[in-house]
């Protein structure tokens, strides 16, 4: 998570004509999300999730976006989108797969849930398919403890998870694209 | 002695059917209507009808400790807050609900989210009325998907029904030492993937927008907190609790969980969600009285081990909070179990059961690992030591370390955890404990896996004959 080191100063930003951060969503933020903060920066982590779930992971202008609508400094914006896991600031596949690793699953056999996606998919952990359609990466725990192994397929928590019931899941995101706006 | 429950009926889980109270498959999303027709927002209706002192000192002589693994007092916590000045004002101050359950072997609250969100949020009214609080937030960890999308479904309902927003049940029973209707706003945040904000500064910071870096302390959060406004953090089992003790008074409370075994240590009253997880036959959520013990857990309340194996160790609650060896499956889950079983404590209660054919060198670098990845960074012996520690048991798992690095992880993770002062955050102490406690309750399983210590000894041997020879002596340890 937070400690990983950065290119952040040779950083170069790609750039395109049309805001990442559209009109609609300033508008929700601006009604729904600011006035429920003290402080503009509170406003930070919703907004940040706004793009991803947009967009599917967070270009460095739309980081400057927020940057400029919440009265912030890009950096801040960095500092904070480059500490939480959960916020993607290079492109993944348009599904996320999920494996939790920590101490439950490892011992309830998370690794069959691994082994299948990867022969199903076709990569190794940490990779994204070649068309763009799955990232496959292991986690720390899904707070699934009791049903473990468990595993992430976007939202969808899949628990008890087994090679069938995890390759089931992958069919059906896989039957249910995504279509984040700007890929694909 | 056998264990005889005190609890009579289920109290968190009163609406949530487990076992041995109902059958999980009959479970559901307790709604607004489903919540009052079962007797919900009762607690918050007679909370609003006592004066908000009142209301803290009956959670204070209920002797409520706190469900998010510290075992604070709850009542206790709430006074820290500035005194509200005559006309029951005291500026800005928040609540900010902690639901960032995120270490390994912890999934309770989530049984309420899922299912009984309204027990939640009329602990988060009470609350707000007691400590003269208008806005509460309730942090949820970034993964809880389908408990984020619940609560906030719950948190629009009860605006419907003015538990909030200050249009209904608020404003018409204006609180009884003021005139104006008092107004609590609920917002729901939700984190992104990160351990740390789990810890309560951590978590503030996460709220203002920033990287979930634990602050020092002093100044404590009840007086310079979120926004540097006095805030309350407290974990979401830990209000679930609260409107049963409004309603019930704390006096019945107290006849649930357990007495102090320790002369002068607080008792241990009320249930307690446990989280059982592991190589049991039917792992979940359990509601039991505090004082249960592990081997009363699993056999009556999980159908014992699994396959019929042995049990062999078993982490009492987070990963953080060391392990219970072979000796210790008749441990007592109560706030005392730090002292008197050489972990860290209690933890939130959520036991991760191992059998007899776990390797405990692969427990212990699961846990390094999952150390290592979630250290925020900020404090250097956390951040180098618990990679150190990971490479070291690493290396220990896969044979490739000599005796002497058992010692050197040991005395990194003693270093980087047990010296207070050195980290900003408990994170390291949690790893040290983990790893330490492993190592030493299961030294022999390190020891048979690691190749023995080359140590050089200056004897000549053989005199001049084998002088320049280049034989190095010395002993195997």
């Amino acid at each position: 998570m937070a400690w990983i080191t950065k290119n952040s100063a040779g950083m170069k930003v790609e750039r395109r004509s049309e805001p990442y951060l559209t009109p609609a969503m300033r508008d929700e933020l601006t009604r729904t999300v600011l006035p429920r903060y003290e402080q503009k920066q509170g406003a930070l982590l919703p907004a940040l999730h706004m793009i991803q779930h947009e967009y599917a992971w967070i270009p460095s202008q739309a980081m400057q976006e927020i940057a400029e609508f919440l009265g912030l400094k890009a950096a801040d914006v960095l500092d904070a989108a480059s500490f939480y896991e959960e916020y993607w600031l290079t492109p993944r596949g348009e599904h996320i797969i999920s494996v939790c690793r920590s101490i439950a699953c490892e011992f309830c056999d998370h690794k069959a849930v691994t082994e299948a996606c990867k022969a199903k998919l076709g990569i190794e952990v940490g990779e994204t398919t070649d068309d763009g359609t799955f990232t496959l990466i292991e986690i720390e725990c899904l707070g699934s403890c009791g049903t473990a192994p468990a595993a992430l397929v976007n939202e969808k928590l899949v628990e008890n998870a087994t090679a069938e019931t995890i390759s089931r899941a992958i069919d059906e995101a896989r039957a249910t694209p995504h279509h984040h706006n700007g890929r694909h | 002695m056998p264990f005889t429950p005190k609890m009579t009926r289920p109290i968190l889980t009163q609406r949530i059917p487990t076992p041995p109270y109902g059958n999980p498959k009959d479970r559901r999303v307790i709604s607004y209507a489903a919540y009052t027709a079962s007797g919900g927002y009762a607690g918050l209706r007679k909370a609003i009808a006592m004066s908000p002192d009142d209301v803290v000192n009956e959670v204070k002589n209920s002797q409520l400790r706190g469900r998010g693994g510290a075992g604070f007092p709850c009542g206790l916590k709430w006074t820290f807050l500035p005194k509200p000045d005559a006309n029951g004002e005291g500026g800005p101050r928040y609540l900010a609900i902690n639901a960032d359950e995120s270490e390994p072997g912890t999934f309770k609250d989530r049984l309420l989210m899922d299912f009984d969100p309204h027990l939640v949020l009329e602990g988060i009214a009470i609350c707000c009325y007691a400590c003269r609080i208008q806005t509460a937030y309730f942090y949820i960890r970034g993964e809880y998907h389908h408990q984020a999308r619940v609560m906030e479904n719950a948190i629009r309902e009860a605006y419907e029904h003015g538990i909030f927003g200050g249009t209904g049940l608020f404003s018409g029973a204006s609180t009884k030492n003021r005139d104006t209707p008092w107004k609590v706003e609920c917002f729901l945040h939700r984190g992104a993937g990160a351990y740390i904000c789990g810890e309560e500064t951590g978590l503030l910071e996460s709220l203002e927008g920033k990287r979930g870096w634990p602050r020092n302390k002093p100044p404590f959060p009840a007086i310079k907190g979120l926004f540097g406004k006095p805030t309350i953090i407290n974990n979401v089992e830990t209000l679930a609790h609260v409107p049963s003790i409004i309603e019930n008074g704390a006096a019945w409370f107290g006849t649930m969980g357990c007495e102090s075994s320790i002369k002068g240590a607080p008792p241990s009253y009320g249930t307690k969600l446990m989280g059982v997880s592991g190589h049991v036959e039917r792992p979940g959520v359990f509601e039991c009285d505090l004082g249960i013990p592990l081997r009363t857990l699993v056999e009556q309340y999980c159908g014992g081990m699994r396959k019929g194996k042995k049990y062999k160790g078993a982490i009492p609650g987070g990963v953080s909070m060391g392990i219970l060896g072979p000796d210790q499956f008749d441990a007592e889950l109560d706030f005392d179990i730090g002292r008197k079983y050489n972990v860290l404590g209690l933890g939130t209660a959520g036991p991760t059961i191992f059998d007899e054919d776990t390797d405990m060198v692969a427990v212990a670098r699961n846990i390094a690992r999952f150390f290592k990845h979630e250290s925020c960074g900020q404090c250097t012996p956390c951040r180098e030591g618990s990679g150190w520690l990971y490479q070291l048991l690493s290396r220990i798992e896969e044979g490739n370390a000599k005796s002497r690095d058992l010692d050197l992880a040991l005395e990194i993770a003693t270093s980087m955890g047990t010296m207070s002062g050195t980290t900003i955050c408990g994170l390291a102490d949690g790893n040290n404990w983990a790893v330490r406690t492993i190592m030493n309750k299961f030294r022999d399983e390190f020891e048979a896996r690691v190749k023995p210590t080359f140590i050089p000894v200056g004897i000549t041997l053989g005199g001049a004959g084998l002088g320049g020879t280049g034989l190095q002596t010395g002993v195997m340890v």
